[in-house]
């Protein structure tokens, strides 16, 4: 991602994440059916780096963002943890073979030997990277690792305990330094969001809803992390506050390599935030790229539907503004095909039938919608040729991108 | 009949009820020394010196303290600024929503369209303050309170709408869309359409004929076709509710024009009243009519500030009139046969109320419950509920707060359009700046519980003044711009208990002098409409 080409090292790499809340119902509560809140979800995080996930609610943001900590274990999926790159290339051309279905588990069904080769291969690299397959121990130690800071500051804090103890829990809890050592190290958390460290000795209510969410991030800090969700961590601030906040995540970040994933259904803030955004559509990733692309040349409808319905603080700014009709369908019963076709302002009549393929449609910008149907290099498309090939040639390009 | 809406409008000759009897005079009353003060032609509603505190166990937060403001006929004036700083309790004092205890309105003035909606309030309570705790002990007077309650129901939901933050608390769950919005129209709108129902005529000559052409163009199938002929069967029998009610039904039975028939032969029989439901309409509507005129009296009992108690009394005594025919409607399955009509009347305007807010399948909605909606519907529906009386100041609190952006550009979209068909003043109150941006006209800043900066939009975007507002306009992220380091004031919003004395600015103000933490900096005047409340400027003296 920088300039230079070499890549950092990879903290978690997602493929094919799904979850799939079972509705129950009729004759002693069997399950009717499934909300597939998350449907086959893939990105790399790398160290030191902001993702954006955006998408508008319901459509399986922060059931991501729990999957990535295993508070909610996925249906199917995996996230590999710190992958070396030799892996992350073999994962990459596995996948590639896959039948996008699958999902990476045995529960596919494998077509001949060969794609049965490539799953058993699949399966090993999983035990040994992912995070799915730890046991309770290993994941116990990488919780350390992967942290969370979340929405609500004001229902996050346990009202009951001392800021002190609050901060000091998850190195007990970990074992980490002697009691001095604990003391000192809270005193320095208090320092690094900017609070002072007479705070401890108070308790969350004592508080503003600022300073609560940076409590939050420092109880997130606490047992030096690699990698912190940020579930919306500014929606319940004022802005003048949010800028506060913004501002200390942005510092933490740089003195300590941290990789975020920055959830948010609010893309001013998330362009302020993220090197990378990935943006969600009911359950599914609908584009993929860097921030400065994503947001001066937006390639899905959903995307610029998504963007031109912000309004921007500047009364003379007259704008072309895309207004969606109608709600999210529900995730129980996604449309068949494009899962945006029922609002795009673009369908087309094949958009109804096929499920667009992730391409990369330009340099480290994906893009799934059957108006960019050729990638820059075909190879990079994970659909096998023969499902994506015939609707899709005489898919007209009519949209372009702005 | 006169129309149902009858309030007397502020400047343009309120005509004011001999204090016997509460019928309206055609003279113009000359204006008493207090409406003298009142807004001039183009102000609907005139806010001065507004002091609301709420009594806690904590002691006095004085949530809001001196707010001044205006509000211009059809036109948006937004109220922004953080959490706490007493927008929303502005909205509710206005039309005295305030939860009481333990929130109180201490002083000030609401003039809207010359009614002084503060009406009564230096009754209502005692105030002991309890020696060195700086706690007071308050006394109220609930039937004073209930007295104002009634008086403001002339003003509530009719002339002065709100829409609420969280339309999933707003709306009731037990009944249906349809119920609750026509028990709003009912109540304001209710005389004009019971005297629309009886004055149908489903055997009028041309309703055959617009029957026939219906049939035509439902075979057809095309939308606007079958609408436009829907309405003309509807004007036809001179019922519009028949039009909307036909239209259904036909797109419902495009293919199968025999059942069509049937249909519209149905909805033309519940037309025909027979003489026992219209002598029970002529009962809701007299019901309904004494109602008004009580609430004509109240009004202009707060326009002018005289009371007109005998003319109060009688109307009341005849609103609890109960005669044995008026106790047979009383009885529950005598009342649902009569009303039948009148309820089938209201759930088809209903329906075009919905269509209004771009909801695409009203029938189903208007049957549905609240919590069968999301969020950005239910707001529709909300906006169409505090629309349907044809307000003349609709109060939006957070109207797109609890919404996605998607949907919040589908609400804004329909509130600008509604600014400019309808002509509705808008006191729009929001935290988002860019909200402000991009549909009010007017802004007013609010920090702490007073108004610091206020003036046309372009004005304040473009050249803000007070430092609150500069570290405001710094803090927001832009999308149409790279990011950088955001801007952020340092500092949070103050306890309101214990205000900072001075400008309530100063502990975080850049610029603080020594002047501003003694004296409150009086409103100055810069610029055309611009007025900030700040020592850093000196220009001429704005008063309250």
């Amino acid at each position: 991602m920088n300039a230079e080409g070499t890549e950092p090292p990879v903290v978690l790499s997602v493929r094919n994440l799904r979850k799939y809340f079972p509705i129950r119902g009729g004759f002693f509560g069997t399950r009717v059916g499934d909300v597939r809140a998350v449907d086959g979800v893939s990105f790399d995080i790398f160290e030191g780096e902001t993702i954006g996930l955006v998408g508008e609610s319901g459509c399986g943001k922060t059931t991501v963002g729990r999957m990535l900590l295993r508070l909610i274990e996925p249906t199917s999926g995996h996230a590999y943890y710190r992958p070396t790159p030799e892996v992350q290339d073999r994962l990459d051309v596995l996948y590639r073979q896959l039948p996008a279905t699958t999902g990476g588990d045995n529960n596919g069904k494998a077509k001949g030997p060969a794609a049965e080769q490539t799953i058993q291969e699949l399966d090993q690299l999983a035990t040994k990277y992912s995070l799915y397959r730890k046991s309770p121990r290993a994941m116990r130690k990488l919780r350390g690792k992967l942290q969370i800071v979340f929405q609500d500051p004001f229902s996050s804090l346990s009202p009951r305990m001392l800021i002190k103890d609050i901060l000091s829990e998850p190195l007990e809890v970990h074992h980490a330094g002697t009691r001095a050592q604990r003391a000192a190290r809270v005193t320095q958390l208090l320092k690094d969001v900017g609070l002072n460290p007479e705070h401890e000795w108070r308790f969350p209510h004592e508080f503003s809803g600022g300073q609560r969410q940076r409590i939050g991030i420092a109880r997130a800090l606490a047992l030096r992390p690699e990698f912190i969700v940020l579930d919306e961590p500014t929606s319940a601030l004022d802005v003048s506050v949010q800028a506060q906040v913004l501002n200390i995540l942005k510092r933490l970040q740089a003195d300590q390599r941290l990789a975020y994933l920055f959830i948010s259904h609010h893309l001013s803030v998330v362009r302020a935030m993220s090197h990378r955004v990935v943006v969600m559509y009911l359950g599914v990733v609908v584009e993929t790229a860097l921030t400065d692309a994503l947001f001066t040349q937006p390639l899905h409808p959903y995307t610029q539907a998504l963007l031109s319905a912000i309004p921007i603080p500047d009364p003379e700014l007259k704008r072309e503004r895309v207004v969606l009709q109608g709600d999210v369908p529900s995730p129980a019963a996604p449309p068949s095909g494009c899962r945006f076709h029922t609002r795009c302002p673009a369908v087309m009549p094949v958009c109804s039938q096929v499920d667009p393929p992730m391409l990369e449609v330009r340099s480290r910008h994906w893009v799934a919608c059957h108006l960019y149907p050729q990638g820059i290099h075909d190879t990079t498309s994970r659909e096998p040729a023969s499902d994506a090939a015939d609707p899709l040639a005489d898919a007209p390009m009519t949209a372009t991108a702005t | 009949m006169p129309a149902a809406v009858a309030i007397p409008s502020g400047a343009n000759a309120a005509p004011l009820p001999d204090s016997r009897t509460p019928r309206l005079s055609a003279e113009p009353v000359a204006p008493l020394a207090s409406v003298d003060a009142a807004p001039d032609d183009s102000t609907i509603l005139k806010v001065r010196e507004l002091r609301t505190y709420f009594y806690t166990y904590d002691g006095v937060v004085k949530a809001l303290d001196g707010v001044t403001f205006r509000v211009h006929r059809g036109q948006t004036t937004g109220l922004v600024g953080e959490t706490g700083c007493g927008k929303s309790v502005t909205a509710f004092s206005i039309t005295r929503l305030i939860g009481d205890p333990p929130g109180r309105i201490m002083s000030g003035e609401v003039l809207f369209q010359g009614a002084d909606l503060l009406w009564g309030l230096g009754d209502e309570a005692k105030y002991f303050p309890i020696a060195d705790s700086g706690r007071v002990k308050v006394k109220r007077k609930f039937r004073r309170i209930k007295a104002a309650n009634e008086r403001m129901s002339a003003v509530r939901g009719r002339s002065i709408s709100t829409i609420f933050q969280e339309p999933t608390q707003a709306m009731n769950p037990v009944f249906s869309i349809a119920d609750q919005l026509s028990e709003v129209l009912l109540l304001h709108r209710g005389m004009a359409i019971i005297d629309e129902l009886m004055a149908a005529t489903p055997d009028s000559p041309g309703v055959g004929k617009a029957g026939a052409e219906l049939i035509d163009a439902a075979r057809s199938g095309v939308r606007e076709e079958i609408k436009a002929a829907a309405k003309k069967f509807g004007a036809a029998a001179r019922a519009p509710s028949l039009g909307t009610q036909a239209f259904y039904i036909a797109r419902a039975t495009t293919s199968r024009p025999e059942e069509l028939r049937r249909e519209l032969g149905k909805s033309l029989t519940r037309l025909r009243l027979n003489s026992t439901i219209r002598r029970y309409l002529h009962y809701q509507r007299r019901q309904l009519e004494i109602q008004e005129k009580l609430n004509e009296v109240y009004f202009s009992e707060m326009t002018d500030r005289a009371p007109h108690t005998v003319a109060r009394l009688g109307l009341r005594r005849r609103a609890g009139q109960l005669g044995l025919t008026h106790l047979y409607y009383r009885i529950p399955f005598f009342r649902a046969r009569l009303s039948n009509p009148l309820k089938r009347e209201l759930f088809w305007r209903v329906v075009s109320l919905l269509e209004g807010v771009s909801i695409a399948n009203p029938v189903q909605i208007a049957r549905g419950y609240p919590h069968e909606l999301s969020g950005g519907m239910l707001q529709r529906v909300m906006i169409a509920m505090s629309l349907s009386s044809e307000p003349d100041l609709l109060i939006a609190d957070e109207p797109t707060t609890a919404l996605d952006v998607t949907i919040q550009a589908q609400i804004l979209e329909l509130m600008r359009d509604l600014k400019s068909r309808v002509g509705t003043a808008i006191l729009l109150i929001t935290h988002d700046l860019a909200v402000i941006a991009e549909v009010a006209d007017d802004v007013c800043v609010m920090y702490a519980g007073r108004i610091i900066e206020q003036g046309p939009v372009r004005e304040i975007f473009r050249r803000p003044l007070h430092p609150y507002s500069q570290g405001l306009l710094a803090s927001i992220p832009r999308l149409d711009q790279p990011s950088k380091e955001l801007a952020s004031i340092p500092g949070s919003v103050p306890n309101l208990i214990n205000p900072p004395t001075g400008c309530r600015f100063h502990p975080r103000c850049p610029y603080a002098m020594p002047i501003c933490k003694q004296e409150i900096p009086p409103m100055t005047s810069e610029g055309p409409g611009h007025l900030v409340a700040c020592y850093l400027y000196q220009g001429p003296v704005v008063p309250p």
